[in-house]
């Protein structure tokens, strides 16, 4: 662990790259598909270099992100499988909103609440890339399939952006602490007692383990 | 785009109101496909009077038809469905263009502010000035006919020479048609000559001849006459064509649905924070049995 002993590795560099991509990507799209979204939003074309331009590289960053999306997948989903524990954190999860923490089941490396985001974000990426590439290139698909397209798309962007609004309020608000940790990578001992005791446990025996 | 002369009823992607504020009479063309020889006249005097150069060195697709479809500089097709119905072959022509809807799913559709407008005289229009080249007029559209060009990445189609028609003019291809299948007038009166027309060919035992303006879409500002109106298809048309549900709720439910929960989402997010504050950490908290054998003193 770290020389000082008193800071865990939450996320390597890795993950902190993979996660930022991620991030950075989607709110690139979200921003040009908000502009195309309504007309009181298309001043953010204009800032984003005009219409012509989102509409190209709206499709290709889509790409891109979809990529980066699913790498981030395949590093996390070993972390992010539902065990028996969480059902028991969820049915009580209105105390943990309520800042209410006593007594509710101790989680691992992420709680519940952050892996249904981890799930819904994935399957509204999939959602998103399988429904845009019909809009990308009208003229090889039916029409009634772009129709589809076209609802599957929004219903999907919407479900992410309220997912995104949540992870960015808890990350950066809520639970203070969890953004320099992402950004530096590392957190304080009582800090992941504090919101990730099983984790932390398996961290110390692992420090324990190989000193 | 057009003339000063013809007042704007819609713009596509914007919320304040359209200036059109005169009266105007809703314009429209007739197709009387009982009277159209195939001559492609109004196929060469839309090309002309627009300026457009059609594909060269289309393979041949074993049809007289000029091109297999419309295109991005070729806004005016007779299509010659070769339909065959009850032992007979028929050799259908039939003009095919834009059909400037009433309720037009592709301004509908359009995201860029004022790519699309409707004038009140019921022509709808294009600015390729203002075209982002997304492509949605298409998927908005019920009869498939705005093509993308792949020189410019705009999207275009029949005009129905607003141009021309701002000038107090009939649109080239009206113009130009030898039989008089082709009318040009107020919708009200064509809508009279065609049910005349339908009459007459009822008469002469098309039994189910009928006036094409169909309702899905509000009307049409471009209405056929059709010998066997209960057969669109064969004639190369939809039998029903909608503004689709898809377009419908996508802009409407859809747009308000998705602002509300936007701006609730972080309304409620500062709310709770304003509530409920941050989390601490449990600095107080008994050292875990595992670590209690020290390592630490936290």
């Amino acid at each position: 662990m770290n020389a000082e002993n008193d800071s865990i590795c939450r996320f390597t560099f890795k993950e902190r790259l993979i996660h930022w991509a991620v991030g950075i990507l989607f709110v690139y799209l979200l921003l040009t598909g908000l502009a195309l979204f309504s007309p009181h939003l298309y001043w953010l074309a204009f800032v984003l270099g005009g219409g012509t331009t989102i509409v190209r590289w709206h499709p290709i960053v889509g790409l891109v992100f979809f990529g980066t999306l699913a790498w981030m997948f395949l590093m996390w989903i070993r972390d992010m499988r539902f065990d028996s524990r969480d059902i028991d954190w969820l049915r009580q999860v209105g105390k943990y909103i309520r800042n209410q923490d006593k007594g509710i089941p101790e989680v691992g490396r992420f709680n519940p609440g952050q892996k249904q985001l981890f799930w819904l974000q994935t399957i509204s990426g999939i959602l998103l890339i399988l429904s845009g590439i019909p809009l990308w290139f009208p003229s090889f698909f039916p029409q009634g399939l772009r129709l589809a397209s076209i609802l599957v798309h929004e219903v999907s962007a919407l479900v992410a952006i309220g997912g995104l609004i949540v992870h960015v309020y808890m990350g950066v608000a809520f639970v203070s602490g969890s953004l320099p940790a992402m950004i530096h990578g590392t957190v304080s001992r009582v800090w992941a007692r504090t919101h990730h005791p099983r984790w932390y446990r398996e961290k110390e025996g692992q420090t324990r383990n190989s000193d | 785009m057009a003339t000063d002369s013809l007042q704007v009823k819609a713009i596509s992607a914007t919320s304040s109101a359209p200036p059109g504020i005169q009266e105007q009479p809703t314009l429209a063309k007739l197709i009387d496909v009982s009277t159209c020889i195939g001559c492609k006249a109004c196929e060469v005097a839309c090309q002309e009077w627009n300026d457009l150069v059609a594909s060269e060195n289309v393979p041949f697709f074993g049809s007289y038809q000029t091109l297999p479809d419309l295109d991005a500089n070729f806004w005016n097709l007779i299509k010659f469905n070769e339909v065959e119905h009850d032992d007979h072959l028929m050799w259908n022509m039939t003009k095919y263009q834009c059909m400037h809807c009433t309720d037009p799913g592709c301004l509908i559709a359009c995201p860029a502010p004022g790519a699309i407008v409707q004038f009140v005289n019921g022509i709808v229009d294009f600015d390729q000035d203002q075209c982002i080249g997304c492509g949605l007029c298409i998927t908005g559209c019920p009869f498939d006919v705005p093509r993308v060009s792949t020189a410019t990445g705009k999207v275009y189609k029949c005009t129905m020479c607003s141009d021309r028609v701002g000038a107090g003019l009939e649109p080239a291809c009206i113009k130009a048609c030898p039989t008089n299948c082709l009318h040009f007038g107020t919708k009200e009166q064509l809508v009279q000559i065609g049910n005349a027309r339908v009459s007459d060919l009822n008469e002469e035992g098309y039994k189910n001849a009928s006036l094409y303006d169909p309702e899905g879409v509000g009307g049409t500002q471009v209405v056929y006459v059709l010998p066997h109106g209960d057969r669109p298809q064969d004639y190369g048309l939809p039998e029903n064509p909608q503004l689709s549900l898809a377009v419908i709720l996508w802009k409407k439910p859809l747009k308000w649905l998705g602002g509300i929960m936007m701006a609730g989402g972080i309304f409620a997010a500062f709310t709770h924070y304003l509530c409920y504050g941050r989390k601490d950490l449990n600095e107080a908290e008994p050292a875990l049995k595992e670590e209690q054998s020290g390592q630490e003193n936290l």
